[in-house]
C-alpha cells in the first residue's frame, strides 16, 4: 500500500474524529449514551495538528470538549466509546463519561468540566517537570471562554514567573455556551497574554490541519530546546451546539452563514475524494468500537465506592 | 516523654517531610519570610533550598491547581494558608478537582497534596480570619480533614498524611494552640491510617465529651475541674471528621449514657449534627439525657471583645452543660468569661 502523504495522514486522523462524533450523533437518540456530549465537530484539525508532534511522554490537559484531543493524543477508541456508554471497560471505568476522559498511558492526563480548571493543573505539571528534570513538554488546551476566569490569570502569572515548560493552546471558537466573544471580553487575548511576558502565537486557519501541525511542530520543538511558556491562539469553528448533537445556528445566537463560510474552507467538508478514500475503513473501526462498548459490562456496586481515596 | 509545643511539632513535621522525601515542596504566602508561617517553616529554605520552600503569588485557587498538577507529575506538595478563610478561594480546586481526580478518572491518578490551614481566633480576628470549615470540607467524598489538638497528633498524622497517603488532606491547625506545650511520646506514635482516626484522651464513666481541636483542651480543663466533684468525664478527640471511629463513640455513650459535643465551629450542619446522626442511627436508645452541643454562636465572628467572649463558648458554658447532663446541682460554676484570655497566659504542658 502506498504510503500516505502528510496531508492524507493528518486528514485521515481528523476525519476519524469527525466520523466518530457523527456516529455518536446517529446513536444519541437511542439514549444508550447517557452522558452530555460536547462535540468537537469543526474543531478536529486543531486537535490533530496540536498533537501531531507530541509524544506519549508529553502531557496534555484538556476540557469537557475532549473527544478530539483524546483521540488525537492516541487515546483508545474502544475505551472512549465504552466510557460514553457507561461501561466498565471505559477509559475511566464508566465514572467519567464524555466530559472526563483520561488516557495517562498516552499522556492524555485528564479534563475538567469546570471551565479553566485544568489550566493550573498543567502549570503544576510543568513545575514538577522543571523541578524533577523531566524532559517532556506540557500542553494545556482551553477555549476562549476560559480566558475570562481568574485562575487563568493566576496560571499565566505563575508559568511566566517560573519560566515553566508549558504550551498554552487557546481554541478560539468565539462562543462560550451561547454567548459570543465580543459580548464577553473587553480585552484582546494575545495582548493580555503578552503583558505577562509570555511569547504569543496566532493561527487563523484552524481548519487547515497541515498548517496547524507544521506550526505546532516548530513551536513544540522550540519549547523542547528552550523550555519556557508559550501561548498560541488558534481560531476554529464549532459546528454543533454547545452541548448535544444539534446544529449551532438553530438557537438564533449565531448566523448560519458564519458556520457555512468556515465549512467552505474545511477539507473535512470539501475534500470528498479523500473522504471516500478513508471513510469505509474508519467506519468499520468505529462500528467495532460500538460493539466493544455494548458488550462491556456495566460497573456495579463494587465500583461505586472504589477509587475515592 | 518529652515536652514539645504545638508550633515546634509543626516545624518538626515540616522539616521531616522535606527530609524524608526529596519531592516534597512547601508552597504558601510567606513560607520563606522572616516569620516563616508563625515559625513552622523557619530555616527550611536555607537547609533544603529555595525551590523546596516556595513563596507564592496571591492566588489560592491557581496555586491549589498548581499543587494538584504537580502532584500528578511526581511532586508531593504541601500548601499552607495562614488563615483557613483564604482556603475558600481555592474550593474549586480542592472540591471539584483534587477530591475527584482519582474517582472521576477511574482510579488513574493519585493526588498526594497536603493543605495546612490555620484557624484564627480572638483578639479581633473577626469574621474573615477565624472560620473553622471542617463541616463543609468533610462533606465531600475524596477529601480527608484532620484537626490536630496536640503535638503528638501532629507528629503522627502529618507523617502518615504527607508520606504515605495518596490523596488530598486538609489539616485545620488552631492558632491559639501554637504556643501551648504538650507531652509527647515520640517512640509511641500511631502509624498508618490509624494515625488519623478518633482516640480516647481521658477515660471516664459519667459523661462522654466528643471534641475537636482546641475544644479537646477545653474538655480536659473542664474534666479536671469536675473531677474535684467526683464527676468522671470521658473525652474523645474526634481528630478527623472524615475518619471518625464511630464504634469508639457508641461504646463510650453506651457506658456513660450522656453526650456533649464540643466543636470549634457552628453547631447546625456541623460536627455536632453529624455526631447526632450517628447516635440516632447507631446509638438509638443509649442516651439517658438529650445530647448537648456547644460551638460558636450562630453569627459571623464579631471583633469587639465583649461580643467575641459571647461568641466563643467558655468554661462556664461547658461546665454548665456537663453539670446539667449529669444532673448535679452541687457544682460551683467557674467564673471564666473569656477562653481566649486563658490561652494567652497558659502555655502548658498539657
Amino acid at each position: 500500500m502506498k504510503e500516505l502523504s502528510k496531508y492524507q495522514s493528518l486528514f485521515k486522523k481528523a476525519l476519524r474524529i469527525r466520523l466518530v462524533e457523527e456516529d455518536i450523533i446517529s446513536r444519541y437518540h437511542t439514549d444508550k449514551i447517557q452522558s452530555p456530549v460536547h462535540l468537537s465537530i469543526g474543531q478536529e484539525a486543531v486537535a490533530v495538528g496540536v498533537c501531531h508532534a507530541l509524544t506519549t511522554d508529553d502531557l496534555l490537559f484538556s476540557t469537557y470538549r475532549s473527544h478530539a484531543f483524546y483521540l488525537a493524543k492516541g487515546g483508545d477508541l474502544n475505551a472512549m466509546m465504552a466510557e460514553l456508554y457507561g461501561r466498565v471497560d471505559g477509559c475511566c471505568k464508566g465514572k467519567g463519561g464524555s466530559m472526563h476522559l483520561a488516557a495517562p498511558d498516552v499522556g492524555f492526563v485528564g479534563t475538567s468540566a469546570v471551565v479553566a480548571s485544568s489550566i493550573s493543573n498543567a502549570v503544576g505539571s510543568a513545575l514538577a517537570a522543571k523541578l524533577l528534570n523531566k524532559e517532556h513538554v506540557n500542553v494545556v488546551v482551553f477555549g476562549d471562554g476560559a480566558t475570562e476566569e481568574g485562575s487563568y490569570h493566576e496560571s499565566l502569572n505563575y508559568a511566566s514567573l517560573h519560566k515553566l515548560p508549558l504550551i498554552f493552546v487557546c481554541e478560539n471558537n468565539q462562543y462560550a455556551v451561547h454567548s459570543s466573544l465580543e459580548d464577553r471580553q473587553s480585552y484582546n487575548i494575545l495582548e493580555h497574554v503578552s503583558s505577562y511576558g509570555i511569547e504569543t502565537h496566532k493561527l487563523l486557519n484552524g481548519y487547515d490541519v497541515v498548517a496547524v501541525a507544521d506550526y505546532m511542530e516548530e513551536l513544540i520543538n522550540s519549547v523542547r530546546e528552550k523550555p519556557r511558556p508559550v501561548f498560541i491562539e488558534i481560531h476554529t469553528c464549532r459546528y454543533k451546539e454547545h452541548v448535544g448533537p444539534g446544529e449551532d445556528f438553530v438557537g438564533g445566537y449565531r448566523a448560519e452563514q458564519a458556520v457555512n463560510d468556515w465549512k467552505a474552507k474545511d477539507p473535512l467538508e470539501t475534500d470528498q475524494k479523500s473522504i471516500q478514500q478513508f471513510k469505509k475503513g474508519l467506519l468499520a473501526e468505529i462500528e467495532e468500537s460500538v460493539l466493544f462498548a455494548e458488550s462491556s459490562p456495566y460497573p456495579d456496586q463494587q465500583h461505586l465506592l472504589e477509587d475515592i481515596f | 516523654m518529652k515536652t514539645l509545643s504545638y508550633v515546634d511539632a509543626l516545624a518538626k513535621a515540616m522539616h521531616d517531610a522535606l527530609e524524608s522525601n526529596n519531592n516534597t515542596v512547601i508552597f504558601g504566602q510567606g513560607v520563606d519570610d522572616f516569620k516563616g508561617t508563625f515559625g513552622t517553616t523557619l530555616g527550611l529554605p536555607e537547609k533544603f533550598g529555595a525551590h523546596r520552600v516556595q513563596d507564592t503569588p496571591l492566588c489560592e485557587e491557581g496555586m491549589t491547581g498548581i499543587c494538584v498538577g504537580a502532584a500528578l507529575n511526581g511532586l508531593k506538595p504541601i500548601h499552607v494558608h495562614i488563615r483557613a478563610d483564604f482556603l475558600f478561594l481555592a474550593l474549586n480546586q480542592v472540591l471539584n478537582m483534587a477530591a475527584k481526580y482519582k474517582y472521576m478518572f477511574g482510579g488513574h491518578h493519585d493526588v498526594p497534596i497536603f493543605i495546612r490551614a490555620v484557624i484564627g481566633r480572638s483578639w479581633g480576628q473577626g469574621a474573615q480570619h477565624s472560620q473553622s470549615p471542617q463541616a463543609m470540607l468533610s462533606h465531600f467524598p475524596g477529601l480527608k480533614v484532620i484537626m490536630p489538638a496536640t503535638s503528638q497528633s501532629i507528629l503522627e498524622s502529618y507523617r502518615y498524611a504527607i508520606n504515605e497517603f495518596s490523596g488530598p488532606v486538609v489539616s485545620l491547625e488552631h492558632r491559639l494552640l501554637y504556643g501551648v506545650n504538650f507531652e509527647v511520646e515520640e517512640n509511641n506514635l500511631r502509624t498508618g491510617a490509624s494515625a488519623l482516626t478518633s482516640y480516647i484522651v481521658r477515660e471516664g464513666a459519667d459523661v462522654t465529651i466528643v471534641a475537636t481541636s482546641i475544644m479537646v483542651l477545653e474538655a480536659v480543663r473542664a474534666a479536671k475541674y469536675l473531677a474535684n466533684y467526683g464527676i468522671s468525664c470521658e473525652i474523645i478527640d474526634l481528630h478527623s471528621p472524615t475518619d471518625i471511629d464511630e464504634s469508639l463513640i457508641i461504646e463510650s455513650v453506651r457506658k456513660t449514657g450522656r453526650l456533649l459535643v464540643a466543636d470549634t465551629s457552628w453547631i447546625s450542619f456541623g460536627v455536632s449534627a453529624e455526631i447526632a446522626r450517628l447516635m440516632c442511627q447507631q446509638g438509638f436508645g443509649l442516651l439517658q439525657k438529650p445530647m448537648e452541643a456547644i460551638g460558636m454562636a450562630p453569627s459571623p465572628c464579631p471583633t469587639a471583645k465583649s461580643l467575641e467572649d459571647l461568641y466563643y463558648p467558655n468554661q462556664e458554658v461547658m461546665i454548665t452543660k456537663i453539670v446539667e447532663l449529669v444532673e448535679r446541682n452541687d457544682v460551683v460554676i467557674p467564673d471564666e468569661k473569656s477562653m481566649a484570655d486563658v490561652y494567652k497566659k497558659f502555655k502548658g504542658p498539657f
